[in-house]
């Protein structure tokens, strides 16, 4: 029998984000109805300011086809930007670490990690980074990422409650994310952090003196505000390359739990602030449901499989009993419960933050956060990964629909072929980005995966799969297996392009759906409606998800993880 | 043309058949690429199955097959393909054909009639009535059969229209009015008629129903083009999941990929259940529709009738009866109950309209006093304009009239006493009609007479609502009238002192709400209400107007049959739903089939993670696919009464039926096919050790030129 008492800090975490969520997913509403939120006095006039700047006019409510061309106008600069900053960092001011600059392909692909909210890296920050970049050029990203994805995922939801045919300002949308969300509360959550014990300072390294003898570089810098901005608009991103596994970044049991509660706060409040932009609140409830469920069947699957001795190691001398049963590169400071919330919160939240080594996980644990960038929605990434379940859901109420006998819709919307097509499309580029460069990798020879006996070959295999699958659902994490050199060109090329289509692919399917709602006019609801805020509807569209995603992805999980399997599970 | 006369051929209705060999041809016939094309899920499987077959004829021109080959193997799967696709073929033959027999059924009724055509000079010319067009004026008489569609133009007749509808009381139709409408094919019982004719031949309304039966115009309607969309992205995205799969396995080098096995799941995954039967559905409602004697233009009129939100009713004919029937007495103070009713007996015996009938049945039933009159002895004073009131003179001289209060007040010089004035008011209130007797001008009592709403209406009423469609009643009446039967029948809303235009401003009112608008008409004032209406239902009785303006027309003039024709459009509905549901759940127990069957047929003893996806407990990894492969087969023969006939549906909550929906068929789905692929395996395992069985896969393994392999 378990002992449940490690678990009590993780059931009240999860019970305080979800009391909070309904109060702070109605304030993310507030701000992307554009209605007076605490602050306006001071941000207003900043605000038209940046509008001025920018040549638009916040009355001005964009049609979906001028929206994503604002989305990847802006996006497009960013990707350019860093681009150029990396190829040429070492020649950009603050580049104190000497890293030089970087290779084109590695830019590129570093470029299209940090704009499309991925985050996932093929260097190691300390020698290959300048501090300029650390410092200035990544966080610029981290902002423009999560505040692209709340824009987009806004303006879609605003296209189910619209019928002029416009989704609204996308300009707005991107600054009020900034300056009503982003940085206020992370600035908050920096010095929270601050007093935890995260390292904030403009001083660069540190020598210290360690009581073996020589002396050890540490490096520092803001990294408090980083790791906040990072985890909050659910980057992933860290200061260091062990990311939260490093004490600097995540020094106690206490921020542990801290950097869990931000990495939760917007993805599980969305279905709030969906609920208020449409006006009705009811509506919410299935989604975060859908949510929880996956999400709290899939952290139990997790914290069993981590459990469990490794039966490859059973009998080996020096296993200890007081470990679990994958004690290497695991977080062994919080504890198995602590760090395996973080771990699948970041992944589910597609944050990508890790705090153990994937790659020791157990089988059955790697596919388990698998699983949840498969779904890239339980609850997935800041904005995106709510509109990629609203996708899912439009597919679901259109069969779901046709079974209670009515042209399907949803919220007095119909769903018609236009819908249905960009919703299956968005469905369809996910496995496509993951699988198509899968097999080009292995089938390939750009990774070996058939020299190994069994375990390790599935082992290699499952590393390259989870590879482009964090890639395309813009997760940012890694099961870097020891024999898989992911640094190459190739693999630069490819992942960079997996990113950007698993990036835009979607949002110019969400954007789609929505312009096709906005210029419908609303049904009425009669007796006759199919009521989705209801228990049966959130059932329905939760064994939809799984199922439908299992479909997709369950051969290759036979071939990866569960190959993998040696013993006993 | 003028051609002597000879006797006009009477009508032989013939039952007709569905012919299973007719169904055979049609169903080797769909093979044809352009038709298997019409269906992308389908046209994958058709191309699927000649590249399994080109890989059991030709192996070693696919040095990949050779590893795995196994003649038998994919001699079985070539099969099992084929009669998949066969299968689905049957299914819309099947249906074709019911459509066909039907409408056959009404259109044989006419084949070989020959038409007296009224030339522009006057003169009659007999000829083959396919000759017609639109416009022509034909002569139609007594005994024979109305050659074409039209509208009677001058004259009336009595016919006959027991072969098309079932009715058997012949029915009048004359020039002006609403009632001008004949149907080719019905008999002449009396009158003589100028007919106008409406429909070009092999353009009537039974010539469009088989078109959309047999598919040459039957145009996917919205739903089902969606669903392809869906369908159609599904397919492609597990065709890229089994072709990565493939190279994959490949690669990895710990599981051996045999091609045919691959083709077997990606078979078994695509949605092909619903990919077959999906034509035979849509075909059914149309043909179910004309089953119910409502002839449909498209299938989209009968899809959008399932999506309806209201309903436009006449009152009259619709919801009431038609006529006003007695149904309470109240008599004057002082006067005994007895004279009353037998004034109102006396006076009503006599009168032959249905309110006067019902009087009369009324007072008998309570037991009015009789008296028997001898002819001559009486006189009857029938109503008359300047009269407004019916009576009769008694051999004692007594005149005993009825007829309404002002009426008898005014005309008769009848004194109304306070108490009958008030009962009168109060019935009105109620929406009843009072009428008042008299005897030698003294008020006796008055009869109530109401417009009684027809048996079941209120039931069919409540449906509706629990099917989400609100219903509006329109009638001529006023409000206190109108209330009372709305009360009565149950409508959602009523509209009082509607004027001819009315309809068609009710329709846009509710159609800029929204709302889908079904209504019912017959008359050429409905045509313009009826082709705005999402669902127009004309009368068959109803104008040439009407019927072409309306999308479809009810050859029994029921105006409820709406409700029916909701009910099958949401079935029709409901079934591509559940059947997709059914679809999708299905797959995820083949792949729990076909996948640890793979792994099997490489390594003998199964990895521990993949013997955990072997929930089934295979052991032979071929017989495993050719279960699931069976099974995926099978399973659409068994489901063609479900597709034809349509899922049960109760008019229930939506949320009630997406559970039960949900229950049945996509938990069903999943057990079935656990079970289902389960049995077949045990079946397989236990033939093939049946020896003289075995065999037959050694010969053939011999008899194809396959050599050396």
């Amino acid at each position: 029998m378990m002992d449940l008492a490690p678990f009590w800090d993780v059931i009240v975490l999860i019970a305080l984000v979800l009391c909070l969520a309904p109060w702070f997913g109605a304030y993310l509403g507030k701000i992307y109805l554009n209605r007076p939120t605490t602050g306006d006095t001071i941000l207003i006039p900043i605000e038209s300011a940046i509008y001025r700047l920018l040549g638009t006019s916040p009355q001005k409510s964009m049609r979906a086809r001028e929206y994503l061309f604002a989305v990847l106008w802006v996006n497009g600069g960013v990707l350019v930007f860093l681009f150029l900053f990396f190829l040429f960092q070492n020649g950009l001011p603050l580049d104190a670490t000497g890293a030089p600059g970087m290779r084109w392909d590695l830019a590129f692909h570093s470029a299209a990690s940090f704009t499309t909210n991925t985050d996932f890296t093929h260097f190691t920050n300390e020698s290959q980074l300048s501090l300029g970049a650390l410092v200035f050029a990544w966080p610029l990203a981290l902002f423009a990422s999560a505040a692209t994805g709340l824009a987009v995922v806004a303006a879609m939801i605003r296209g189910l409650v619209r019928k002029d045919g416009t989704l609204g300002n996308f300009y707005v949308d991107l600054v009020r994310s900034v300056t009503r969300l982003l940085l206020p509360l992370s600035f908050v959550f920096a010095l929270i952090l601050v007093a935890l014990g995260v390292p904030e300072t403009l001083r660069n390294v540190v020598i210290a003196h360690p009581l073996t003898g020589g002396t050890q570089t540490i490096e520092l810098g803001p990294v408090a505000s980083f790791t906040s901005i990072s985890l909050f608009g659910t980057n992933g991103g860290g200061f260091y390359s062990a990311n939260a596994a490093s004490p600097l970044a995540n020094p106690s049991a206490v921020s542990d739990l801290f950097e869990t509660f931000v990495m939760m706060l917007i993805p599980f409040s969305t279905p709030f602030a969906f609920g208020q932009i449409v006006r009705k609140r009811g509506e919410a409830w299935p989604f975060l449901g859908t949510i929880l469920i996956v999400f709290l069947i899939a952290f139990g699957v997790f914290v069993a499989a981590q459990a469990v001795a490794n039966p490859a190691l059973a009998g080996l001398s020096g296993v200890g009993a007081s470990t679990n049963g994958y004690p290497v590169g695991q977080e062994t400071r919080f504890g198995l419960a602590d760090g395996s919330l973080f771990q699948v919160v970041s992944v589910y939240s597609n944050v990508g933050a890790n705090n153990m080594q994937i790659g020791a996980l157990s089988p059955v644990g790697q596919l388990v956060l698998m699983f949840g960038m498969f779904t890239q929605s339980t609850p997935g990434g800041e904005g995106t990964g709510f509109g990629t379940l609203l996708l899912f859901a439009i597919l679901g109420i259109f069969v779901g629909g046709l079974m209670v006998g009515r042209t399907p819709e949803y919220l007095g919307k119909k769903i018609g072929t236009g819908q249905v097509k960009w919703a299956a499309l968005a469905l369809l580029a996910h496995p496509a980005a993951v699988l198509i460069p899968t097999v080009v990798a292995v089938a390939g020879g750009f990774v070996t995966v058939s020299s190994g006996t069994l375990p390790a070959s599935a082992h290699t295999f499952t590393s390259v799969l989870y590879e482009f699958t964090s890639e395309s659902a813009n997760n940012g994490s890694a099961l870097a297996a020891a024999n898989f050199n992911d640094t190459t060109p190739f693999f630069n090329i490819a992942g960079g392009i997996v990113m950007l289509v698993g990036r835009y692919v979607p949002i110019l399917a969400m954007l789609a759906v929505a312009g096709m709602f906005s210029e419908q006019g609303f049904l009425p609801p009669g007796p006759g409606t199919l009521k989705t805020a209801s228990a049966t509807f959130t059932i329905y569209i939760t064994l939809f998800l799984i199922v439908v995603t299992t479909l997709l992805f369950l051969p290759v999980i036979a071939l990866g993880p569960l190959s993998q399997i040696v013993g006993g599970v | 043309m003028a051609a002597p006369e000879p006797g006009a051929r009477v009508p032989v209705r013939r039952v007709p058949h569905t012919s299973v060999l007719r169904i055979l041809v049609d169903s080797f016939r769909m093979f044809d690429p352009r038709r298997q094309l019409r269906q992308p899920v389908m046209f994958a499987l058709y191309v699927l199955f000649f590249l399994v077959l080109a890989f059991t004829l030709y192996p070693r021109a696919f040095p990949d097959i050779a590893r795995t080959y196994s003649a038998p193997y994919y001699l079985w799967i070539t099969l099992i393909l084929f009669f998949t696709l066969w299968f689905a073929n049957v299914s819309t033959a099947i249906a074709e054909a019911q459509g066909r027999a039907r409408a056959e059924a009404l259109r044989e009724i006419r084949s070989g009639i020959r038409a007296r055509q009224i030339l522009p000079d006057g003169t009659a010319a007999w000829g083959p009535a396919d000759l017609l067009h639109i416009g022509d004026q034909i002569e139609i008489r007594p005994g024979e059969p109305v050659p074409m569609d039209g509208d009677v133009i001058d004259g009336a007749v009595l016919i006959d229209e027991s072969m098309m509808t079932g009715e058997s009381s012949p029915v009048t139709r004359e020039a002006g009015g609403d009632r001008t409408s004949v149907l080719g094919g019905t008999l002449v019982v009396q009158g003589t008629a100028r007919v106008r004719v409406i429909a070009a031949p092999g353009d009537t309304f039974l010539d469009r129903l088989i078109r959309v039966v047999e598919g040459q115009s039957r145009e996917a309607t919205p739903n089902e083009l969606a669903l392809v969309v869906l369908l159609s992205a599904l397919t492609i995205t597990l065709l890229t999941v089994v072709v990565t799969f493939v190279f994959l396995a490949d690669s990895t080098g710990y599981l051996l990929v045999d091609l045919a096995t691959i083709v077997a799941l990606f078979v078994c995954l695509m949605p092909t259940t619903i990919g077959a039967l999906l034509p035979a559905i849509g075909i059914s409602g149309i043909t179910r529709t004309a089953r119910a004697n409502v002839i449909t233009k498209s299938g989209r009129a009968v899809e959008a009738a399932g999506d309806l939100d209201v309903l436009i009713l006449d009152k009259t004919g619709t919801i009431t009866v038609g006529n006003r029937l007695a149904v309470q007495f109240v008599a004057a103070p002082g006067v005994p109950e007895t004279e009353l009713l037998e004034a109102a007996l006396l006076s009503s015996t006599l009168d032959n309209t249905p309110e006067g009938r019902s009087i009369a049945r009324l007072a008998a039933r309570r037991n009015a006093p009789t008296r028997r009159l001898e002819p001559g002895q009486f006189k009857v004073l029938p109503f008359t304009a300047e009269r407004q009131m019916s009576g009769i003179t008694l051999p004692d001289g007594t005149e005993l009239f009825k007829g309404s209060l002002p009426a008898m007040e005014r005309q008769g010089g009848v004194a109304i006493p306070p108490e009958l004035r008030q009962a009168a008011a109060a019935a009105s209130q109620e929406g009843m009609t009072p009428l008042v007797f008299s005897a030698q001008h003294r008020a006796l009592g008055l009869v109530l007479l109401k417009d009684v709403v027809k048996p079941g209406i209120r039931d069919r009423i409540r449906e509706l609502r629990t099917m989400g469609i609100r219903t509006i009643m329109c009638t001529g009446d006023n409000r206190l009238t109108a209330a009372a039967i709305a009360r009565e029948s149950g409508v959602d809303e009523f509209v009082a002192e509607a004027k001819p235009e009315s309809k068609l401003l009710l329709v846009d009112r509710e159609k800029s709400l929204g709302r889908l608008v079904a209504m019912t008409g017959d008359g050429t004032n409905d045509a313009p209400a009826l082709a705005r209406a999402d669902v127009g239902l004309a009368m068959n009785s109803g104008t040439g107007a009407a019927k072409e303006a309306g999308n479809m027309v009810d050859l029994d003039n029921d105006p409820t049959k709406l409700i029916e024709v909701v009910s099958i459009g949401k079935q029709l509905l409901i079934t591509r739903g559940a059947l997709t549901t059914f679809s999708i759940t299905n797959d995820v127990a083949k792949y729990f089939a076909i996948l640890p069957a793979m792994f099997l047929a490489t390594n003998a003893v199964p990895l521990p993670g993949i013997a955990l996806m072997n929930l089934l407990g295979f052991t032979d990894p071929h017989l495993a696919v050719l279960a699931a492969l069976l099974f995926n087969g099978l399973i659409i023969p068994i489901l063609i009464p479900l597709a034809l006939i349509g899922v049960p549906f109760r008019p229930r909550s939506a949320i009630d039926l997406l559970r039960r929906n949900l229950l049945y068929y996509g938990i069903g789905g999943l057990v079935s096919a656990f079970v289902g692929i389960k049995l077949l395996y045990v079946l397989l395992v236990w033939l093939v050790a049946v020896p003289a069985f075995a065999h037959v896969g050694v010969v053939v393994g011999h008899v194809l030129p396959l050599g050396g392999l």
